[in-house]
């Protein structure tokens, strides 16, 4: 059995503070890819928080709405047509707008969405529908989003504000979290009360109906092809209206994701950030190795000398380097969890750490350990073992003498 | 001036030498930075010899060792280390001819974090025994007696203690050869004494050769020659007590009355 005694580990672990202070900056530079990346995933993934809960495999939206901040609605006919097809079992409403809410405790107004539905058909898979249905029937009555915005003010069942103007009384709570289109929050009401306060809210303003629509979820029958039934309703629908699939690669989804990813600098700002961290990350570490190297120099040049061949000494450092990566990218996940708690409840965006997002950034460490530990051992490497005894000695002959 | 034998004459290989020198220059830099340290030399060290090579700083001990420890490369002369040929010798070969060589420098240069047998342990690894590594360490380390020293990290040990470590480290492979550059020079009076008697018993057990590069008179008593290096020539090849008495015959001529008279 080979068992080599393990230089790296020993060397790095001998002094136990400083262990813990490189481990202290490698999590660091690990925590720092870590948030940025978190926030551009966070602003894309927020987007789609109340795309991924439509109940439906089909969304039919108006053709210009290219994004959901997009204030554009359709006829409601066309869900009516959509329903007379095989393998459509349902196709339902959905009404948005924008409007002012007013702060039941300071009074200032603030924009929040609305998202009106019928509380009788599952729309939404929001299961707090179902537990307030019977309240959301009465008039004037909604539910609020509990992770918007502080600026919305307390977020609890018996509020009693106003909404564009008049009153509103929220008779309960549902999480879901902001995105760019949702203002300060989300408020969700029954389509009945959407027409209470939008219907018409004076002359400036869009007078809504039931005439259109802002979103058609369209339910299919279990085990009807998707792809088949979105060309058959494009086919057959006119063309003032857009049919896609909810999931898959050309689906509603990733069109809205793809819309802020290619029309806001989130992705380059927040890379750019992240490479930062990177490189940061590259220095940290390499500063780690090199002190080691440079504080075990006259050792490692004793190993050459004992005939140990320079591929040896470039693993000990690599060796430093893997360990450094994997040990220092334990506390930086932890640490970087808590502060996504934190950062997604005072912000109310969507963080979350995916296997396979923390799979990435661990390559992304590894890689940075691996880049610091090429450069650090350069020196050993191309340094003359004779030439390291003989400043040693002069140096050592002058400080004994 | 470098060069003053153009049609330099080598002798064949003999086996009964360690270290075989034939017409060995050696230069510093390359081009016009070049500077010639060590000019013309010739030296033959037979197996089992002790020879302490001395001269003033700059003579170029330090580098006539680090030589024939095949730690540079060489161009010019011959060098014959263990039978050997070095000169033309490319870094990967040399370091192979390390393995067989015995190295002690005047720091002990023990990994701190790694215990005594640990340390000595790194030698055993690079011959492949891995199985009795720890045995070989513990046998060589209880040889210089260091037993109960086992399993301290150097920290916890004494300076002479440590130059012990570091010389079962150099010998756990038994090597013909043993390259010491000051081993002494960090040790009190009498750590430096046990470290000196050490190799020297332990050179005449296995029967190696040892060429020790010192300043320190001290030691001189444990030496079968004593070798002078001065300006990068061999000024003199003598046994210690010839060596002792010119330089006492030359301290009085210094010391003489002409000084005063100045």
């Amino acid at each position: 059995m080979i068992k080599r005694i393990p230089l790296a580990w020993l060397n790095l672990t001998h002094d136990r503070r400083r262990f813990a202070t490189s481990l202290a900056g490698v999590g660091f530079a690990v925590l720092l890819m870590f948030m940025f990346n978190g926030f551009m995933n966070a602003l894309y993934d927020s987007q789609l928080q109340l795309l991924n809960r439509f109940n439906g495999e089909i969304i039919i939206v108006n053709r210009l709405r290219t994004n959901m901040f997009v204030p554009r609605a359709f006829a409601r006919r066309r869900l009516y047509q959509a329903r007379a097809f095989d393998g459509v079992q349902d196709a339902y409403a959905m009404y948005i707008s924008e409007v002012n809410w007013k702060n039941p405790e300071t009074r200032k107004s603030r924009g929040v969405r609305v998202i009106a539905i019928n509380p009788d058909e599952p729309v939404l898979s929001i299961p707090e529908i179902e537990t307030y249905r019977q309240l959301l029937k009465l008039p004037e009555t909604a539910l609020m989003d509990t992770k918007s915005r502080v600026e919305v003010g307390p977020v609890e069942p018996g509020i009693i504000s106003e909404l564009a103007d008049r009153r509103i009384r929220l008779v309960g709570t549902f999480t879901m979290g902001t995105d760019f289109a949702s203002g300060n929050g989300n408020l969700l009401m029954s389509d009945q009360n959407f027409l209470r306060y939008f219907a018409d809210r004076g002359p400036e303003e869009d007078k809504r109906s039931f005439a259109t629509v802002d979103i058609g979820v369209v339910k299919l029958e279990p085990g009807t092809n998707v792809e088949r039934m979105v060309n058959v309703l494009r086919e057959n629908l006119p063309n003032d209206v857009l049919v896609m699939a909810r999931d898959g690669d050309n689906g509603f989804v990733i069109r809205e994701r793809n819309y802020w990813q290619e029309n806001t600098n989130i992705g380059f700002v927040f890379s750019l950030l992240t490479s930062m961290g990177f490189f940061v990350g590259i220095i940290l570490v390499y500063q780690i190795l090199y002190t080691d190297v440079a504080d075990h120099w006259a050792e490692y040049a004793t190993l050459k000398a004992m005939g140990y061949k320079n591929g040896y000494l470039l693993g000990v450092v690599m060796q430093e380097a893997m360990i450094l990566s994997v040990l220092g990218f334990i506390p930086g996940v932890l640490v970087s969890q808590l502060l996504y708690t934190a950062a997604g409840n005072a912000t109310g965006l969507f963080f979350q750490m995916t296997p396979e997002r923390i799979v990435n950034l661990l390559i992304a460490t590894f890689i940075m350990c691996l880049v610091s530990g090429a450069i650090a051992v350069r020196k050993v490497q191309t340094t003359d073992p004779a030439d390291v005894f003989l400043t040693l000695t002069q140096v050592l002959s002058q400080v004994s003498s | 001036m470098s060069k003053t034998q153009p049609q330099s004459t080598f002798d064949p290989p003999r086996d009964d030498l360690a270290v075989h020198i034939q017409h060995l220059n050696y230069f510093f830099g390359a081009g016009d930075l070049s500077k010639q340290v060590l000019f013309d030399i010739s030296l033959d060290l037979p197996r089992g010899q002790i020879v302490i090579l001395t001269g003033p700083s700059g003579s170029g001990k330090t580098t006539l060792l680090t030589l024939a420890g095949a730690l540079r490369r060489l161009q010019d002369g011959s060098l014959r280390v263990l039978g050997k040929e070095l000169v033309g010798l490319g870094d990967r070969a040399l370091v192979n001819v390390r393995r067989n060589i015995g190295f002690i420098f005047q720091a002990h240069n023990l990994f701190e974090s790694l215990t005594a047998s640990q340390n000595v342990e790194m030698a055993v690894e690079l011959t492949g025994n891995f199985s009795s590594k720890r045995d070989q360490a513990v046998a060589m380390l209880s040889a210089l007696g260091l037993a109960d020293r086992v399993d301290y990290k150097p920290q916890s040990l004494s300076g002479g203690q440590k130059q012990r470590v570091a010389i079962a480290r150099a010998l756990v492979n038994h090597p013909q050869l043993v390259l010491a550059d000051e081993p002494t020079a960090a040790l009190d009076k009498k750590s430096g004494r046990d470290v000196v008697t050490y190799l020297h018993n332990l050179s005449r057990q296995e029967g190696c050769t040892v060429l020790m590069v010192t300043h320190d008179n001290r030691i001189l008593d444990v030496a079968d020659r004593i070798i002078n290096l001065v300006d990068g020539r061999l000024e003199s090849d003598s046994t210690p007590n010839a060596f002792v008495h010119s330089k006492t015959q030359e301290a009085i001529a210094e010391v003489s009355a002409d000084m005063f008279i100045m």
